[in-house]
């Protein structure tokens, strides 16, 4: 009992520190690709000290429940996501559940940029819902394929059943939902070729234009975890998890710097080109996969 | 980061994280602006001592005003200024916010950045070599370990004087005090 009291408080933060060590490599990384020396490692953690100290201006009470509410909604999902051996909440509908509360984290970061009413803030949070309106059908029609095929909508069956058959992404029926998920993860991270909704040159970081002191601090957390979520969620589903949590880290890490190396090559897309792309090639991936798989069940 | 500075970190972690987080806002007036990128790029990478740019006042607590500053910017650079969130450290890159420079007599531009807003730190020299943003940095290092980099406590001290100095520079201003001035300012009482 006492060590799944700890698992609930300690998974959390373990996935906090995670995220935000990935935050420290995506810049040390992107640095050294583009013939940079680069920061420290623990630069993040640097800027989240100086962001606590500073003072900070609240435009009103729902500027600051909307991050606490995507902050919540992202420790909710993490909670039930199985990290190796650890998995506090994953019960039986976990993928369902997972699926729902991964929307609160953009819908509150909406929430309380309404409140901010900056311009810069409207265009963000508008060029972010239609972007995730471009990665939520490929990703829908992925999670429906792997639902499907491993009959379940249990996180923990899933990887259960990956360790007799082998990953799903090597799989044949799968392979094709595993590159697609694969195409949609900068997008879903807000990485480049996808960082339309918080461009800093063209609308002043969107959603984030009025947050400073404690508000970018809960910003900066609310990404951190973003970041664990999505990869976690890829190594668990196609990558057939792991036994031990190290491991777990390991395979994120490789993910991570597959997209890292996507971020730091790639200028910027307009909108219009995102949602043509994220329509085009790994909807049409996805839903070929879930052709197959369910030809293959009938 | 150095491992001597350890004890440091644990005795006054917000100036540890003040000085190696300055997040910058260039307000790029007149020239200077082809000075910045190669700070921030892979010639001279700033982001090495935590140096980065941002798009927004609200995040920023670096200000760096760089060339001249004409009355039209001067209002804009002041307004950017009060968005920002304190501690916020000002530099004011090149010879003419200092006194003019070659715009010594322009009936345009603004002499003393000084008067109006408060400055931490100058490079002088028209223009400054891209490393002087380097010396400029460290330089607030060592103003914010000895607590002299405290702009912005004059700034809230002195409001009133710096309130009537940017008046009687830009005539009546449309945005409302950003401290407390007291009654006697409203008429025109300062002579």
């Amino acid at each position: 009992m006492v060590g799944r009291i700890l698992q609930f408080i300690l998974y959390p933060l373990v996935a906090l520190a995670i995220g935000v060590f990935f935050l420290g490599l995506a810049r040390k990384i992107t640095a050294r690709i583009q013939w940079r020396y680069g920061p420290p490692l623990v630069q993040p953690v640097i800027d989240m000290i100086r962001l606590f100290y500073q003072k900070s201006v609240s435009h009103g009470p729902v500027f600051a429940v909307g991050l606490i509410m995507s902050l919540a909604g992202s420790i909710v999902v993490v909670l039930f996501l199985p990290f190796g051996s650890i998995c506090p909440l994953s019960g039986s509908g976990g993928l369902l559940v997972v699926l729902y509360v991964m929307l609160l984290a953009p819908m509150g970061i909406a929430l309380s940029g309404g409140q901010g009413a900056n311009p810069n803030i409207s265009i963000g949070i508008s060029r972010k819902l239609i972007l995730a309106l471009g990665y939520e059908v490929p990703f829908l029609l992925v999670l429906l394929t792997v639902m499907t095929h491993y009959n379940t909508i249990s996180i923990v069956q899933v990887v259960e059943a990956q360790r007799d058959i082998g990953w799903s992404i090597a799989s044949l029926p799968l392979f094709l939902s595993g590159v697609s998920y694969l195409l949609i993860l900068p997008a879903m991270l807000g990485f480049r070729p996808f960082d339309v909704s918080t461009a800093p040159q063209e609308i002043s970081s969107g959603p984030l234009v009025e947050y400073g002191g404690k508000y970018l601090l809960m910003a900066t957390i609310e990404h951190a975890l973003l970041l664990f979520i999505d990869i976690a969620l890829f190594v668990n589903l196609f990558l057939g998890g792991a036994g031990n949590p190290i491991i777990f880290f390991v395979k994120m890490l490789i993910v991570f710097v597959l997209v890292l190396f996507i971020h730091a090559a790639f200028p910027r897309l307009r909108i219009e080109q995102a949602i043509r792309y994220l329509w085009k090639w790994p909807t049409a991936l996805a839903l070929a996969g879930l052709i197959i798989v369910t030809i293959g069940r009938s | 980061m150095d491992r001597n500075q350890i004890a440091k970190w644990f005795k006054e972690p917000s100036k540890m994280a003040n000085k190696y987080s300055l997040h910058a806002i260039y307000f790029c007036t007149g020239c200077g602006i082809i000075e910045v990128p190669p700070v921030i790029t892979a010639r001279w990478d700033a982001e090495r001592f935590g140096v980065i740019p941002v798009a927004t006042p609200r995040q920023a607590n670096l200000f760096l005003i760089t060339g001249y500053v004409s009355v039209k910017t001067l209002k804009a650079i002041i307004r950017t200024y009060e968005q920002m969130y304190e501690p916020k450290y000002t530099v004011a890159f090149g010879s003419c916010p200092i006194n003019g420079g070659m715009y010594w007599d322009s009936y345009n531009t603004i002499k003393h950045l000084d008067k109006y807003i408060p400055i931490d730190g100058w490079i002088a020299g028209c223009m400054p070599r891209p490393e002087a943003i380097f010396v400029a940095v460290t330089h607030l290092w060592t103003l914010i370990d000895k607590g002299m980099a405290n702009g912005y406590e004059r700034y809230k001290k002195y409001y009133r004087a710096y309130r009537r100095n940017q008046e009687l520079a830009l005539g009546k201003l449309e945005w409302p005090p950003l401290y407390p001035i007291g009654e006697h300012t409203e008429g025109g009482e300062c002579d």
